[in-house]
């Protein structure tokens, strides 16, 4: 089954290959049929999966070639397998397609054909870097995934696409790189490339080594998702891509480095990945509002929700380091979040910008009285990203916080005020682009929302206020997996520090607390 | 005249049956060689020749297929190893050769009539790489560096009535000379302070005396000159944009394997303490290489500029081998994988922009580029991949090249060394991804199309290439368990 959810993009993508060049509509269609068929595969998938299991489900696994090597051979395989860090982001990535597919009807007009192929290719490259179950075969995937956005990027994207797709790629592929170095330290000293087996011996290597080769990932990562000194690409990337190469890059690809810090620096290295949370807290926090600050400035409304990404991320990065039971939790569910709030706003953008070209402020205001769905549309996932109560972004922020706070009570308070912050901007994006008075002439007769538009939203407005309303369902797939990255970590926690944080039940929620959550 | 045939008679019957095995492949290339020339003096075997050329080649791929599962070991009295190791290189050598023969069809115009010179002198280049690979002592070696060179500098200078290729023959002529008097030089220098010029016996001597160490790296500078590395590497550039562009693919791919597959062997002779300087020496070569094609405006020449950079990336994997890798055959085996995946890479890369020029002289110009994808799909398609396989990407046979060689840095402890060496080649995917930029992301330039010369033979040679850059990125396995 994940082999199919990994493989079959890849067939659509060479079918596609194969139709003439004028058949546009046999190629959309092409496209929507694979995607929908994934996102069924992968919402049977994220129903059948046990979340009270800790290791890997539905494996898969052939043996692929042996990487020779002087103490013995290594074996390596192509191995799929779903577990608690992933099931989410490959229901998500799942789900996404299709509507990503639906949405490019208007704004890609030209080279369509291209376009799905490197649409289809892109997916299995991220559903193949989520699942891979193989250090090798992960990399694979982890650098395959670049090349179709590369494209997308580059061929269809506004302006200085030119610019952005280069800068985009080699930022992300400096830090790749160094992770090969990683990669291949590691299956040496290893011996083994098998990603579950590393995770049990990874932590017996002599300290020394565990914090470079932590080093190496960590890195890699921390440029994809960006963390804070190298999201200067990001803002360009975003601002130049197509409407659904931003949903794609927010909505799923960030996350590749969201859980790579999960699955190889924290899982893989408990203890170094503890030692410096400190640091991997402050970079989140730091970001949280230093993104939250670069929104505001901004005067584009598409790089505004790109700068938003950098502060929200920095919310992930900051739960996940605080290495605790809420803050890994609140991190998993951010991330799905995340990609459904912020690519909802990039559909809206990318439906604005269809209409008038333009994403400056200056050229909007009082919109709301023209295209009231669109406001009503536009209201609802700004407040999701803010995280309004009963609404997703809250579930996620407030775990976030909670455990972040039982790690640091400083980070997670500098981490509130982006929380305030991050309504300012959205708060005053919205006033901007949709109250007040009409004041430029073209944007009165502007067209409200048509049905397609409405109808591929519906499915992300949908997720949101499940996920508002009843997180336990989802936060239950990823308990297994995550209590037992937590019992390990408090394995390693020095004893009077151990006290100090977490003890389940006497420091953490209070059990009425964590049923309202649920 | 008369009295040496006994001689030479009984000479024959010296060799054993290890010795013809050893040296079939190396006969068959010399039959090639003479019936090739037969049938320009006979004419009416000349449809033949062609024929001659690839059955040759074909049949000493044959012979080093069968050394490579059988291999017979030192040879002709101790001066020709065959072994696994230079069968190996042997097979790298017939496919680039091969492949330069492809990509040549119908490549030459005014030159037409010469083609048989260019095809014999081709073949001769072939022999001399595999006596390079094969070579047990100093002497048989310089053999096969004449054999090799000398018709290369013909072959280089081709198209005589191109001043630019002409141009690039005497450069290629004037330093290989030089070179070729270092290599002497630095054997004389060996032979005078160890009294031997056998490499097993040099093992068992060991060069102590500071004259046989400068005899030692004036017999690498030399071969430093024929892989193209720093500070040797200037005539690179413009020998390969002036030369025709089917002897290019032959000098980028097989000379550059010959050099290295010599330079691996002789490794030893080096001292330890000399691993820091070709550290540094791989790193500046990296550098220039990548910095150098960076600028370029001529796809042509940004590929010999790529070439230098990937000298270097191998020469890392002789520092490896002199640290000391934990796993002896490590070394060699990152060697041959990036070297297969870099002759197959660079071929049809080459080869690609032999066939761009058939479309005009002007079209190897980055600029002429524009629009490719949508004029050629195909074939910018090929050159695309070619261009990730050469920045190491993976499901191309460059990245396990790549990775074979930092395995083999990290497990000798040089950490700064690699992680340097894989910054710089962040900079090599900056021309990389330009030139599949230009092609699939920037618009057509106005005006006409010009006309498409369809070419069998290059295509037949690029679907071989992609096929093995594909093989050998996404089945390394069947390789590594074959071969290595």
């Amino acid at each position: 089954m994940l082999a199919a959810l990994t493989f079959l993009p890849v067939l659509g993508a060479l079918l596609i290959a194969f139709t003439p060049r004028g058949a546009v509509a046999l190629q959309r269609l092409l496209a929507l049929f694979f995607t929908l068929v994934v996102a069924g595969l992968g919402i049977t998938l994220y129903l059948g999966f046990d979340g009270s299991v800790a290791g890997a489900q539905q494996v898969f696994d052939r043996a692929w070639f042996t990487l020779p090597t002087g103490a013995g051979d290594i074996p390596v395989h192509l191995k799929l397998g779903v577990d608690g860090v992933s099931i989410l982001l490959v229901a998500l990535t799942a789900v996404l397609m299709p509507i990503v597919v639906v949405s490019t009807k208007v704004h890609i007009d030209k080279r369509v054909k291209e376009f799905m192929i490197w649409l289809l290719l892109m997916e299995a490259g991220m559903l193949g870097v989520f699942l891979s179950l193989d250090l090798i075969l992960f990399y694979f995937f982890w650098e395959l995934s670049l090349i179709p956005l590369y494209f997308i990027l580059g061929i269809w994207g506004g302006e200085r696409r030119l610019y952005a797709t280069t800068k985009f790629f080699l930022y992300t592929v400096a830090g790749s790189l160094l992770m090969m170095l990683g990669v291949i330290w590691l299956t040496w000293s290893a011996q083994t490339a098998d990603i579950p087996t590393l995770i049990e011996v990874a932590g017996t290597l002599p300290a020394a080594q565990q914090v470079w080769m932590f080093g190496a990932f960590a890195l890699g990562f921390a440029i994809k998702v960006p963390m804070l000194p190298f999201h200067t690409w990001l803002a360009d990337a975003h601002t130049e891509a197509p409407t659904s190469g931003s949903v794609l890059l927010a909505g799923v690809l960030l996350k590749m480095g969201t859980y790579g810090l999960l699955r190889f620096g924290i899982q893989m290295f408990p203890g170094v990945a503890l030692e410096h949370s400190g640091l991997f807290m402050g970079i989140g926090a730091i970001g949280i509002v230093y993104g939250a600050f670069l929104a505001m400035a901004q005067t584009d409304i598409k790089r505004l929700v790109a700068c938003s990404s950098v502060s929200h991320l920095g919310f992930v990065v900051m739960g996940l380091f605080a290495m605790t039971t809420e803050g890994l939790r609140g991190s998993v569910l951010q991330m799905v979040n995340h990609g459904l709030s912020t690519g909802l706003l990039f559909l809206l953008v990318g439906m604005i910008y269809e209409r008038r070209h333009t994403r400056d402020f200056d050229q909007y205001g009082g919109i709301a009285s023209v295209m009231p769905v669109f406001a009503l549309f536009f209201v609802f996932s700004m407040l999701s990203s803010v995280g309004l109560p009963s609404l997703n972004g809250f579930v996620g922020e407030y775990l976030i916080l909670l455990g972040t706070f039982q790690a640091s009570p400083l980070w997670a308070c500098i981490g509130v005020t982006g929380v305030i912050f991050g309504a300012v901007y959205l708060l005053m994006a919205t006033r901007k682009l949709l109250f007040g008075p009409v004041t430029v002439e073209a944007n009165r007769g502007l067209k409200d929302l048509d049905a397609r538009e409405i109808g591929l939203m519906i499915p992300l407005v949908l997720l949101c206020v499940w996920i508002g309303l009843k997180p336990g369902s989802f936060i239950d797939k990823t308990s297994g997996s995550l209590d037992h990255l937590v019992e390990r970590i408090d394995a390693l926690r020095p004893v009077e520090a151990g006290a100090a944080t977490t003890t389940p039940g006497e420091f953490a929620l209070p059990a009425a607390e964590v049923g309202e959550i649920r | 005249m008369m009295a040496l045939l006994p001689t030479a008679l009984q000479d024959m019957q010296a060799l054993g049956s290890a010795d013809w095995i050893g040296g079939a492949p190396l006969l068959c290339i010399t039959v090639g060689i003479l019936l090739g020339l037969l049938a320009e003096i006979v004419p009416a075997f000349q449809p033949a020749r062609g024929a001659a050329f690839v059955v040759s080649l074909l049949a000493a791929l044959v012979f080093e297929m069968r050394l490579i599962a059988e291999p017979v070991g030192v040879v002709f009295q101790g001066t020709f190893a065959a072994d696994r190791t230079s069968a190996l290189w042997g097979v790298l050598f017939v496919f680039s050769a091969l492949l330069a023969w492809l990509y040549g069809q119908r490549y030459y115009k005014t030159e037409k009539p010469f083609v048989a010179e260019h095809d014999l002198l081709m073949l001769c280049s072939v022999l001399g790489m595999m006596v390079m690979a094969g070579a047990e002592d100093l002497l048989t070696f310089f053999v096969g560096l004449e054999l090799l060179s000398v018709p290369l500098y013909a072959l280089a200078s081709f198209q005589r009535i191109k001043n630019r290729s002409v141009e690039a023959g005497l450069r290629y002529f004037l330093l290989g000379a030089f070179a070729a008097g270092l290599f002497l030089y630095g054997a004389s220098l060996i032979y005078t302070s160890t009294g031997t010029i056998t490499l097993e016996g040099l093992r068992e001597v060991g060069l102590t005396s500071k004259l046989g160490v400068l005899g030692a790296a004036l017999v690498a500078s030399a071969l430093f000159f024929k892989v193209s590395v720093f500070p040797f590497h200037f005539w690179v550039p413009d020998v390969y944009q002036g030369a025709p562009t089917p002897v290019t693919t032959f000098m980028a791919t097989g000379t550059k394997a010959a050099g290295f597959a010599f330079l691996l062997k002789i490794a030893f002779l080096l001292p330890e303490s000399a691993a820091i300087t070709l550290a540094v020496i791989s790193l500046v070569t990296m550098a220039i290489g990548n910095l150098g094609a960076l600028v370029q405006t001529d796809l042509k020449r940004l590929l010999g500029y790529s070439s230098v950079a990937h000298a270097g990336t191998l020469l890392l994997v002789v520092t490896a081998a002199l640290v000391g890798d934990p796993d002896p055959e490590g070394p060699l085996r990152a060697a041959l994988y990036y070297m297969a995946a870099y002759v197959f890479t660079a071929a049809g890369a080459f080869g690609l922009v032999a066939v761009l020029e058939g479309d005009g002289e002007h079209f190897t110009k980055l600029e002429s580029l524009r629009g490719l994808g949508q004029r050629r799909p195909i074939l910018a398609s090929a050159l695309s991949v070619f261009m990730l396989s050469l920045g190491g990407f993976p499901a191309t046979g460059g990245f396990f090249g790549k990775y074979y060689v930092f395995s083999s840095t990290l497990r000798a402890d040089l950490l700064f060394v690699s992680v340097i060496g894989v910054l710089l080649s962040v900079i090599a995917l900056g021309y990389y991804l330009n030139v599949v930029l230009t092609m699939w992301m920037k618009p057509e330039p106005e005006g006409q199309a010009p006309p498409v010369a369809y070419r069998p033979s290059a295509s037949f040679a690029t679907g071989v290439c992609l096929f093995l850059v594909f093989a050998l990125g996404l089945a390394p396995g069947w390789f590594l368990e074959r071969f290595f």
